[in-house]
């Protein structure tokens, strides 16, 4: 390998690779400016006529905006919350408790990696829908809706992730035991030591893990779309969106739906271009497993 | 959009608690069926895909007169698009959710009353029925001979035409037989030097299960054929009329005449596609699409495959139910009683003209009923004669199938005809296939 | 998902004890609280994944074994192995095309992938601003799936910019997804698109491991380039492409929100695969033994699939 000579031919694999992989962004962004039936139309152009931005306010009037952005939002904290605590504890103890059964619990962490989530879409649902107590249910899970009337509806089957367990895990290990230990014998419980030590000492990977939670919470649309038939008021950004090409004037279908899809993007792409350190960081911890 | 807006809001204080308590918040959250206290009114929920536009407002207009005028039962309507209608039913029943009425589309009965989701008409509203409305009605609406709702809106399928094209080509009036319909096709089909379809001369959906299958079996009936076997447990597509009608589509797509790959319900309003098989539904949204335009839009009997055959079309329709989950069938019944039996005066028709509120809501959007003679005194006089056609079909239209597994067995209809389209399939495999797998999934549904 | 390959790393990751206390009464009683501590602190994940994993997976079970319409669990009508028989019967669409279209779907992802990453994460490695090819190749990871369907499913329509270009070119325009026989292939090649990223992240970091010394040794020999990238960068790559393969594999298998959002399993079944035939058959057709026989099914797959890349990659590395 010759690393002096400019290399010209990477050059053109690179650049030719990243213009692929822009181009549908920018081509999205343009539809959305684009006036009626100048979208879809031949012969095909690049650039909108002029940068029209009534798509944007047909997007706003059609789709509830708030109510879609606030599921969504709520439906990622819990979800993001949830998995930053619950594998924070569970790797704590996994890591550096001791107690009978703890490999026996590992293995089964990492056992329920290996299930497809498919495999679920159908006894989760039910699961939810006769949920006791909840919903108009009987203590049986009889006579109501269950927890599918509710936001958290949205979140719950991805409130604990094993891959998150798995990965705080391999992070507190590397923490010295004498620093948990000299905390224990100045007196502090092991809720002390797992908050004082512990979640401070883990930051950076609690961000990467969050993150990455975060962006899957955000983007998921199949249990969204499942929950949201079922119940129109929980429906999140990406289903209210793909919703939106049955609603609006055919002429203009695209360019209203490429706005809806601006909108609902942004916020992620943003959060991404700030803190990618971060998300590239997990997806390498991924990697190394 | 998001269809309804429930008052009360309970869900959204949900984020706001921790998660513990956001469950037990949930738990208490009673089913949206009105507040079950004494004295207030019953609220029935009432779910169509009558979502948008002029649809949704002419529902909404006598639910607002009941609504107005009825103090103990409440009427609110909830809809959804028709692509999503089968899938938002069957979940929201599984989840509890079921509207106390709903609006299926008569092809889904058998699945939907072995599910136990209908309830069997009451003798006297069942007896109404039979009486008040055509066979073909009757019939989509009935499952092993029991009525199971009010027919509202039946579509017939005919055969629109846009004449500015077909004057082009120095055609005078529709086909009315399969070669003229054939020599039509190809003399208005044109295409620019990429290749890439400007005018299709027949349009050939494949927008949806119901459009495809729905211009494929208007065809076969025209040519005597049936796709369901009389005694409902297989199909009859492998026969004469089937494999004509499959030859005429190939011929069409193999010359050119046809791209099924355009979306014909946005192609035929610009002009780009001169005659599609539909059904009359689509009348009002072309007035709307086209404006002036509308004027070179025409409508004509389905083709027959020569002069010796009698018209023969295809029926479909919709009819409002009651779930056997609700709470309240009896008012439901009440309510479906008013709206479909009950006459009312009819603006602007002569003196003393009645019709039932749903015949007037049907009609105002450019559809019909099942009720002959409501139909005769709303369309008697002036009104669009694009709509006749449709009228006259409900007289010899033949009714969708109903039995369990038919929508599966559309749907497996839709996939093999449009294989043989896209010349994936022989004419023969096509209907060897669609043979095959229908009357497994029928069979098996029963 | 990764997990086919945690095991082994679980075991060289155990930790040592922790470091022994001061008093051994003070121990005693520190052991006990720290159990009592420990399952306090696993009693949610326990919890989750009794309710959220065990339960369904026997619900699922229950369910692929009985016929039920869906509503009323008191109707479940256990019916034997008969769901699964009929997924195979004759006239049935699950094996062909359903269980076919969704191997190639996977196949072709996989393969679409693999050899666009392993092309771009090598010339990424010589170049300058790393960072900044890395943030563009990454954007559409990060983007929802109803857009980058949405976003593809215009460009590929005959006004699209895909068309255009064909057009701009000379070259006629294709239906892509209108055909069935370009359906599939076109899809696979959006959701290559899409995962290509998370793949030459994997990809960099593993060519970034291999010591520069192996490369200079290479080079003393007079190695060429194409010699250095056979002999030593792919087989040092191994754990790297066996990451990729085995996670969009798996990905593909059971992905279906792209083919919701862009074709709905048409044209025909053109595109059907089987977790969206799964999906189908229970919330539209109410068929919910049928739907769950045909997940357990589709898992199997999923199993056989990456215990084989597995055994594959294994063999390699003895080989080598």
């Amino acid at each position: 390998m010759n690393r002096r000579r400019f290399p010209w031919l990477s050059y053109l694999v690179v650049v030719s690779g990243a213009v692929l992989t822009v181009v549908p962004f920018l081509d999205m962004v343009m539809t959305s400016f684009k006036g009626p039936g100048e979208a879809g139309t031949l012969p095909y152009r690049f650039l909108p006529k002029a940068f029209d931005l009534s798509n944007y306010r047909a997007a706003f009037d059609q789709l509830d905006l708030p109510v879609l952005f606030r599921n969504s939002v709520v439906a990622t904290a819990l979800i993001t919350g949830s998995v930053l605590l619950t594998s924070s504890l569970a790797g704590y103890a996994l890591a550096k408790l001791r107690f009978p059964g703890r490999d026996f619990v590992f293995r089964l962490v990492l056992s329920t990696m290996m299930f497809p989530p498919f495999l679920f879409f159908i006894p989760h649902f039910l699961i939810l829908v006769h949920w006791p107590l909840a919903g108009g249910n009987d203590l049986l899970g009889r006579g109501g809706a269950g927890l599918t009337v509710s936001v958290v509806a949205l979140a719950m089957p991805f409130l604990v992730n094993g891959f998150g367990i798995f990965l705080m895990r391999q992070f507190v290990i590397a923490i010295p035991d004498e620093v948990l230990e000299a905390a224990r014998i100045d007196g502090a419980g092991e809720f002390t030591v797992w908050w004082r030590i512990v979640v401070p000492q883990t930051k950076p990977v609690v961000v990467t893990l969050g993150l990455l939670t975060f962006v899957d919470a955000w983007n998921e649309y199949i249990w969204a779309l499942l929950v949201s038939t079922a119940e129109p008021e929980v429906m999140t950004l990406p289903v209210g969106i793909q919703l939106l090409q049955d609603h609006v004037d055919p002429t203009r279908t695209m360019p209203i739906v490429m706005a809806g899809l601006v909108l609902s993007v942004l916020p992620v792409l943003v959060l991404f271009l700030l803190l990618q350190k971060h998300y590239v960081r997990g997806i390498m911890l991924s990697g190394l497993k | 959009m998001t269809g309804s807006r429930r008052p009360g809001g309970l869900s959204r204080r949900h984020f706001a608690l921790a998660l513990p308590s956001a469950l037990l918040a949930s738990g208490c959250a009673a089913p949206h069926r009105g507040t079950g206290r004494p004295g207030d009114p019953i609220v029935l929920t009432l779910l169509s895909h009558y979502a948008s536009g002029a649809l949704r407002d002419a529902l909404q207009r006598p639910v607002d007169e009941w609504n107005a005028t009825h103090d103990r039962v409440k009427v609110r309507t909830e809809a959804v698009e028709f692509t999503d209608l089968l899938t938002t039913l069957m979940v929201r029943q599984a989840a509890g959710q079921g509207a106390d009425i709903i609006h299926p589309y008569c092809l889904w009965n058998g699945q939907l009353v072995r599910a136990g989701v209908l309830r069997p008409a009451p003798a006297e509203h069942a007896e109404e029925i039979r009486n008040g409305y055509g066979a073909a009605a009757v019939g989509a609406a009935s499952v092993g001979g029991r009525v199971y709702g009010y027919p509202t809106e039946v579509q017939t399928y005919a055969l629109y035409y846009n004449k500015r094209l077909l004057r082009g080509a120095g055609i005078d009036g529709p086909p009315r037989t399969w070669r003229e319909l054939e020599e039509a096709a190809h003399r208005t089909a044109r295409r620019d030097r990429y290749g890439n379809t400007l005018v299709q001369g027949f349009g050939l959906s494949t927008y949806d299960d119901s459009t495809t299958v729905g211009q494929t079996l208007a065809l076969l009936n025209a040519a005597g054929g049936r796709f369901v076997s009389a005694d409902g447990r297989g199909t009859a597509i492998d026969s004469p009329a089937g494999r004509a009608v499959f030859g005429l589509e190939h011929r069409l797509v193999a010359g050119g005449a046809s791209a099924p790959g355009v979306n014909v319900y946005q192609a035929f309003p610009s002009g780009q596609v001169a005659m599609v098989v539909s059904a009359g539904w689509w009348t009002e949204s072309l007035k709307e699409l086209m404006g002036a335009d509308y004027r070179e839009v025409g409508v004509a009997p389905v083709p027959r495959p020569g002069a010796g055959y009698a018209h023969a079309t295809l029926s479909t329709g919709f009819m409002l139910g009651v779930n056997a989950a609700g709470g309240h069938p009896r008012e439901a019944w009440e309510f479906l009683h008013w709206l479909n039996t009950e006459r009312v005066g009819v603006k602007g028709a002569r003196k003393g003209a009645a019709a039932t509120r749903m015949s007037a809501l049907q009609v105002s959007v450019g559809s019909l009923t099942g009720r002959a003679d409501d139909m005769r005194t709303l369309l008697g006089e002036g009104g669009d004669p694009n709509l006749r056609p449709f009228l006259d079909a409900l007289a010899y239209a033949v009714p969708e199938p109903n039995v369990p597994g038919a929508q599966q067995a559309k749907s497996l209809l839709r996939r093999n005809i449009e294989a043989l389209w896209t010349g994936q399939q022989s004419i023969d495999e096509a209907l060897r296939t669609t043979r095959r797998q229908v009357d497994r999934e029928v069979s098996r549904s029963w | 998902m990764v997990n086919a390959l945690a095991p082994q790393t679980a075991e060289r990751a155990a930790p040592s004890p922790p470091s022994a206390g001061p008093a051994v009464d003070g121990r005693r009683r520190g052991r006990r609280r720290q159990v009592v501590v420990a399952y306090l602190f696993l009693a949610p994940t326990l919890l989750f994944f009794a309710v959220f994993l065990f339960l369904p997976l026997g619900f699922a079970l229950l369910l692929s074994m009985s016929r039920w319409a869906g509503f009323h669990l008191g109707d479940i009508d256990p019916v034997g192995l008969d769901n699964f028989a009929g997924l195979f019967a004759d006239g049935s669409t699950f094996l062909t095309p359903v269980l076919t279209n969704t191997l190639l779907f996977a196949l072709g992802t996989v393969v679409l992938a693999l050899a666009g990453s392993v092309l771009v994460a090598t010339c990424v490695d010589r170049l300058r601003f790393q960072g900044l090819w890395r943030t563009l190749y990454f954007l559409p990871i990060v983007t929802t799936v109803v857009a980058v369907g949405n976003v593809w499913k215009y460009m590929y329509e005959p006004g699209g910019l895909v068309n255009g270009v064909l057009n701009a070119a000379g070259l006629g325009s294709v239906a892509f997804l209108q055909d069935p026989d370009t359906a599939l292939p076109s899809v696979v090649v959006v959701q290559a698109w899409a995962s290509v990223g998370t793949a030459i992240l994997v990809l960099t970091a593993g060519l970034k491991s291999i010591p520069e010394s192996y490369y200079e040794a290479a080079a003393l020999d007079g190695a060429g380039q194409v010699t250095v990238f056979l002999r030593i960068t792919l087989p040092l790559l191994r754990p790297s492409l066996l990451f990729v393969c085995v996670t969009q594999f798996l990905t593909g298998l059971q992905s279906f929100a792209l083919i919701i959002v862009m074709t709905k399993g048409g044209p025909g079944d053109a595109t059907a695969v089987a977790a969206l035939e799964m999906y189908r058959q229970a919330f539209s057709y109410g068929d919910w033994g049928t739907a769950s026989a045909a997940a357990f099914v589709l898992f199997l797959v999923v199993l056989v699939v990456t215990l084989a890349q597995l055994w594959f990659f294994r063999r390699k590395g003895e080989d080598a």
